[in-house]
């Protein structure tokens, strides 16, 4: 008797854990679409990403704060101001090194996350905020399953937002000309597709996505300046699962490394970083184009 | 038929004495003589804090200088040497604190580590190229530390290991070395200073530097002359690990106290490039600039009393308040938007702005000469 209920229990436990790991995975597709999509525009690894995700948070919380605006909503605040955020980064530092060795590139984007780092730790201090909502800790019972209302709600909005993100970029003039630029720049460029504002706007669109998933994240997390660091290794991992440039390989990277994070942590706590860097290595290894091949976007 | 007249033969120029490859008497004069001054430094100066100094900028040659092989050289940018440092100080550390072995052993034994380590991490790595060699390597140095930190009944974990003592090198029966104050850590940095920077010099100037640049400049073409990548590539890592390990053995005994976030954090990989980068990759005397511009300028911000021991500033010198007071966090975000500005323009470090910059006043110089003969001619 004791026996059946133990398994019946983790049973629970796994399927609890994958419903869980989609959920948190959705958010990691978001941080990983705008990774891939500056990747594919540009040919720039994005180091700053996290950075760029951790802003979005402090921009969410800051607003919370300050008018009580619920963190959902502010969205419409926060990713407008944190795509024109992209774009000066854009204009003013990545445009003007990327002709010259992907090497400097990294290191340009990594020193950036640092300044941004740094500067909000001089504005915001080290200490720990938290964003505590009426729903922050409340869950739902789904089929003796319990699904955190916060997790919900970000799954939600993230499905919403990256159908909306395939549509512009399938559907629309833009998107077709981001692609063709992710596709073949020159060739672009002799279309008559203004690459340089192709670029600013992959750039702000990426960091808007990125501030999107913090915003999500900050009613579930605390948030302090360094927060970022684990996300934008997790989004390489996510872009490199899904092959670089591809916004579907992300998206399905993103729930994938989602569900294996969350697995692995609920047999051993301190593992679940770890495995996710070994599985980057084992994908960079053995299937660099992605699980999807080559496809780009 | 008459015999072959047998070729004129050219008279043997007489070759320059040559120590070794890349010789050259001034370079070398001017080599020898900065380390011998160097070397003078603790017999005048005495205050902790300027030895402290010197300490931490032979510290960041080293490191600069050992990364420059296999980054400047063979032209692979691991931003995950961190992996390699916290070996070397793990290593050592464990090896005083855990199992009694001194340090001389103990620093053998990592540098030992460090190529048994970078020969593994090498061959998973280097199967990637440009942008993915960069993740990979930071993903490597990742689980290194993500290791370290699990793996608390072997490591420690994060509650680190801190260093109750050194126990006295014997060399001979009376001449004993204690490792109290500052003067021993002085030397032993100088003399991995200068070591590094001398394999950096071999390594410019040797055959074995020449297919390390080659594969630099372009892989495939190297390969199809015959010289192997993947081996050569090992061959760098393995002599950056070894020294970048020696560096992180002589960190921890200095500093006492290391946690896997000291010594593998992404911080430790990433400043050893920046040394570099602002320097000037892949040249002897960059690293050597770039350890010695972002050092002062770090500690400085970090703590500006070495000013005052320097005389430079008087105890109540407003400077001195101030850097304490409003820019006593800032050291990193400092650090950051000098990078910045280096890479945006100065691609090619302080040393390319100098060259740059001679140049320049030797061609003006040039016209100038120029210009002063034609009045004469017309």
């Amino acid at each position: 008797m004791k026996h059946t209920r133990g398994r019946h229990g983790s049973h629970m436990l796994i399927l609890q854990s994958i419903l869980s790991g989609i959920l948190v995975g959705g958010v990691y597709a978001l941080v990983g679409i705008g990774l891939t999509l500056i990747f594919g525009v540009m040919r720039v690894i994005n180091f700053a990403h996290g950075d760029l995700l951790m802003l979005g948070m402090y921009a969410t919380w800051w607003i919370f704060t300050k008018t009580g605006i619920d963190p959902y909503l502010s969205l419409v605040l926060t990713a407008p101001l944190l795509f024109a955020w992209g774009a000066l980064l854009q204009t003013a530092f990545i445009n003007r090194i990327l002709g010259s060795l992907p090497q400097n590139q990294i290191l340009l984007t990594i020193v950036l996350g640092l300044v941004m780092r740094n500067t909000m730790l001089l504005i915001f201090t080290s200490d720990y905020q938290i964003l505590t909502t009426s729903y922050s800790s409340s869950s739902f019972r789904l089929f003796g399953l319990s699904v955190s209302q916060p997790l919900l709600y970000s799954f939600l909005v993230t499905a919403v937002i990256t159908a909306a993100l395939y549509g512009f970029l399938m559907r629309t003039d833009t998107g077709q000309a981001i692609r063709a630029t992710a596709q073949d720049r020159e060739a672009a460029q002799l279309m008559g597709i203004n690459v340089s504002r192709m670029s600013i706007l992959a750039f702000g669109l990426g960091t808007a996505l990125a501030a999107i998933a913090g915003a999500l994240l900050a009613p579930t997390y605390y948030i302090y300046p360094d927060v970022g660091a684990p996300f934008t290794l997790k989004a390489f991992v996510v872009v490199v699962l899904g092959g670089m440039g591809s916004v579907v390989g992300a998206t399905l990277g993103g729930v994938l490394i989602g569900v294996a994070e969350s697995l692995g942590g609920a047999w051993v706590a301190g593992l679940k970083d770890l495995n996710v860097y070994v599985l980057f290595l084992l994908i960079l290894l053995f299937k660099p184009s992605g699980l999807l091949g080559k496809s780009r976007m | 038929m008459s015999t072959p007249v047998p070729p004129p033969r050219t008279p043997v120029e007489l070759r320059p004495f040559r120590l070794f490859p890349g010789f050259a008497w001034p370079s070398f004069g001017a080599w020898v003589a900065a380390i011998a001054l160097l070397a003078l430094v603790p017999l005048f100066v005495k205050k902790p804090l300027l030895l402290h100094m010197w300490i931490m900028v032979f510290l960041a040659v080293a490191q600069g200088s050992a990364w420059n092989v296999v980054g400047g050289y063979a032209g692979q940018y691991s931003v995950g040497h961190a992996a390699y440092f916290g070996v070397g100080a793990y290593t050592t550390m464990m090896l005083l604190e855990l199992h009694q072995i001194a340090p001389w052993w103990g620093v053998g034994l990592a540098i030992l580590n460090a190529v048994i380590v970078s020969v593994v991490i090498g061959a998973i790595t280097f199967r990637l190229r440009g942008p993915y060699f960069v993740l990979g390597s930071i993903a490597v140095a990742e689980i290194v530390r993500l290791g370290a930190l699990y793996w608390k009944g072997f490591t420690k974990g994060a509650e680190g290991i801190l260093l109750s003592g050194i126990p006295p090198l014997q060399i001979t029966q009376d001449w004993t070395i204690a490792f109290v104050g500052k003067r021993p850590f002085f030397y032993a940095a100088l003399m991995l200073a200068v070591l590094v920077v001398a394999a950096n010099w071999f390594v410019q100037n040797t055959k074995l530097g020449f297919y390390f640049q080659a594969i630099r400049e372009d892989q495939d073409a190297a390969h199809s002359l015959g010289i192997g990548p993947a081996l050569h590539k090992s061959i760098a890592l393995a002599i950056s690990a070894a020294f970048t390990a020696w560096a992180g053995s002589l960190f921890a005994l200095y500093v006492r106290f290391i946690d896997p976030n000291i010594v593998i954090g992404l911080d430790v990989s990433v400043q050893m490039v920046l040394i570099c980068i602002i320097g000037g990759i892949g040249t002897i005397l960059g690293p050597v600039v770039g350890a010695f511009v972002l050092t002062l300028l770090s500690e400085t911000l970090r703590n500006p009393k070495w000013l005052v021991q320097a005389g430079l500033f008087s105890d109540e010198s407003p400077v001195i308040a101030f850097i304490q007071q409003r820019l006593a966090n800032t050291h990193v975000l400092f650090y950051g938007i000098l990078v910045v500005a280096v890479i945006l323009f100065a691609p090619d470090g302080i040393l390319g702005l100098a060259r740059d910059a001679t140049a320049r006043v030797r061609r003006r110089l040039a016209a100038g000469g120029r210009r002063a003969r034609q009045p004469a001619e017309g």
